[in-house]
């Protein structure tokens, strides 16, 4: 997550306008999903890996490793969709289990290629988003669509604890290693549950302290920040519009005319 | 220097627990308008719990407290007005910075204020210019040095115009070079009349800076006088555990060794006493 966060920050892509890079990832995404074809699938993942990579600016390695990450708990889980249990051995593959065959057909076969490519797509979709615009931005986006304020400074105020939370248990974890703390199986087992207790308490004194100093300027129950956004330009826009319709006119076609 | 008192406490008690041991006991001072005021005292001798009662976060069990001679009141009214007024730099910026971006958490005091963002955004972007802030105002604040972190906490302060400003520990943790730029700073708040209130460990700093020094010692103003007073009392200087300034000791024993001539005015600082050694040595020619 932390990976995910300094690449952001560091894109290239970062400081176009965030509603655009929000509406590109979410109706493209829609489309991906909404689909079911891999055609559509692959040209999202090529689009937003092209798009990632080289406007965004991140190493094709590190995005390549970043897509691989759900791929484990995918292929486990198309298993389920791929395989049947039937009395009569279907047309790519029979494993006979007794009277029984563990069989997998033409059919249910690409439908779980499609199922992941679908969701690497949708992954990917959301690796674009992530890659290129920081958190603050996303909010920001999110408080203009209307998503309700408890949300959105709830997510401001995780997303800057998360931080102080990390470095907090690094530095007792650390502290704990150098007094010998994980010597053997019994004591880290301990220290791991010492460093519990500590960084809840410390997180209650630090929200404590926070109150306080946001009291201290003046907070009234609801948080007012500037927006920062850059303007959005009408060409990338304009490039939007026409992506989108392509896809979902591609995708109606592959889907009904096809 | 007005004689104006812009803050009076008197006889202030606070406890965080029970009745038996308190952070304030019995503490009495007042503040003149536009003073540097440097606090001193040991961890746990009640600084930072009057700085929150300043502040209206903490409110005293018993004793009184007034802000241009009117008395604290704690509505919710009275409260923004007095926080508008008197802001305070907390001691770890974590436990102040909540915004993930720079400029949003330093707009965040002055849009509390009411103002409109058209403003605030001029506002902001003229303190960030200011405290030096632009080659970081675009890093997430978890990126940030401990010293970045301590200019963007000011700024969050100083960005509402406040007449008073708190600065609990400004240079704790603090490199030299963004120990000195803190000090610019403050001295600059100064220059604009605000009432710079500081509290430090750093004794040849208070001494050099200071136009007052207030010790505290177990919850009460020990001693409380211009900075020269002050640093001369080794009686309240030893039972607060701090030692007299280098600049004033060396001076002192100059003056008992006849190399300076003890009528001088005692120096602030190294350079002044510099000074002083290089014009009374005998001229060479």
């Amino acid at each position: 997550m932390i990976a995910i966060d300094k690449l952001c920050y560091n894109s290239r892509l970062r400081y176009e306008n965030a509603g655009e890079k929000f509406a590109f990832a979410v109706i493209t995404l829609c489309i991906c999903v909404m689909s079911r074809s891999t055609a559509t699938a692959c040209i999202v993942l090529a689009v937003t890996g092209i798009l990632s990579i080289w406007k965004g600016g991140i190493p094709v390695r590190r995005y390549l490793r970043f897509l691989t990450v759900p791929l484990a708990f995918l292929f486990l889980s198309t298993l389920a969709v791929m395989f049947h249990i039937k009395k009569a051995p279907l047309d790519l593959l029979a494993i006979p289990v007794g009277s029984w065959y563990l069989t997998v057909g033409t059919d249910s076969f690409l439908y779980a290629v499609q199922l992941i490519f679908t969701a690497l797509a949708a992954v990917s979709c959301l690796y674009f988003l992530s890659f290129t615009t920081p958190v603050p931005d996303i909010l920001e986006v999110l408080h203009r669509l209307r998503c309700p304020a408890l949300l959105t400074e709830l997510m401001l105020l995780i997303y800057r604890f998360i931080f102080i939370l990390l470095e907090t248990a690094d530095a007792i974890a650390t502290s704990q290693n150098c007094r010998l703390g994980n010597r053997d199986y019994k004591t880290s087992l301990r220290s791991f549950g010492l460093l519990g207790s500590a960084l809840m308490i410390r997180a209650f004194q630090r929200s404590g302290r926070l109150y306080d100093a946001m009291e201290a300027r003046c907070y009234d129950g609801r948080i007012h920040v500037l927006s920062e956004n850059r303007p959005p330009r009408k060409k990338i826009i304009v490039y939007i519009i026409i992506f989108d319709t392509a896809l979902f006119l591609f995708a109606v076609w592959r889907r009904f005319f096809s | 220097m007005s004689n104006e008192i812009i803050l009076k406490a008197e006889n202030l008690y606070f406890s965080y627990d029970d009745d038996h041991t308190h952070s304030l006991n019995g503490l009495s001072l007042e503040i003149r308008k536009g003073q540097k005021v440097a606090f001193m005292g040991a961890n746990g001798s009640g600084k930072s719990t009057f700085f929150l009662c300043c502040t209206g976060i903490l409110k005293p069990q018993k004793g009184h407290l007034s802000f241009q001679g009117n008395e604290y009141r704690y509505d919710k009214k009275s409260l923004l007005a007095l926080r508008s007024k008197i802001g305070i730099v907390f001691q770890d910026p974590d436990n102040q910075l909540f915004c993930a971006s720079v400029y949003q958490e330093i707009s965040f005091g002055i849009l509390n204020l009411g103002v409109s963002p058209e403003e605030a955004k001029k506002e902001v972007e003229q303190i960030i210019d200011y405290l030096e802030i632009t080659p970081f105002r675009d890093k997430p604040a978890h990126a940030l040095s401990g010293g970045q972190k301590k200019q963007v906490s000011i700024a969050d302060i100083l960005v509402m115009h406040p007449d008073i400003i708190i600065l609990d520990e400004p240079a704790a943790a603090l490199d030299p070079k963004h120990t000195r730029m803190v000090n610019h700073i403050v001295d600059q708040m100064t220059e604009a009349g605000i009432t710079v209130l500081m509290s430090t460990h750093d004794v040849d700093y208070a001494y050099a800076w200071a136009d007052e020094v207030i010790l505290f010692h177990e919850g009460k103003v020990l001693r409380h006088g211009s900075a020269l007073e002050v640093f001369h009392d080794e009686q309240a200087l030893s039972q607060t555990n701090l030692e007299p300034p280098a600049v004033l000791s060396l001076f002192e024993t100059l003056c008992r060794k006849g190399i300076l001539n003890s009528s001088l005015l005692p120096p602030r600082n190294l350079q002044t006493l510099e000074r002083y050694i290089e014009e009374s040595g005998s001229p060479v020619s």
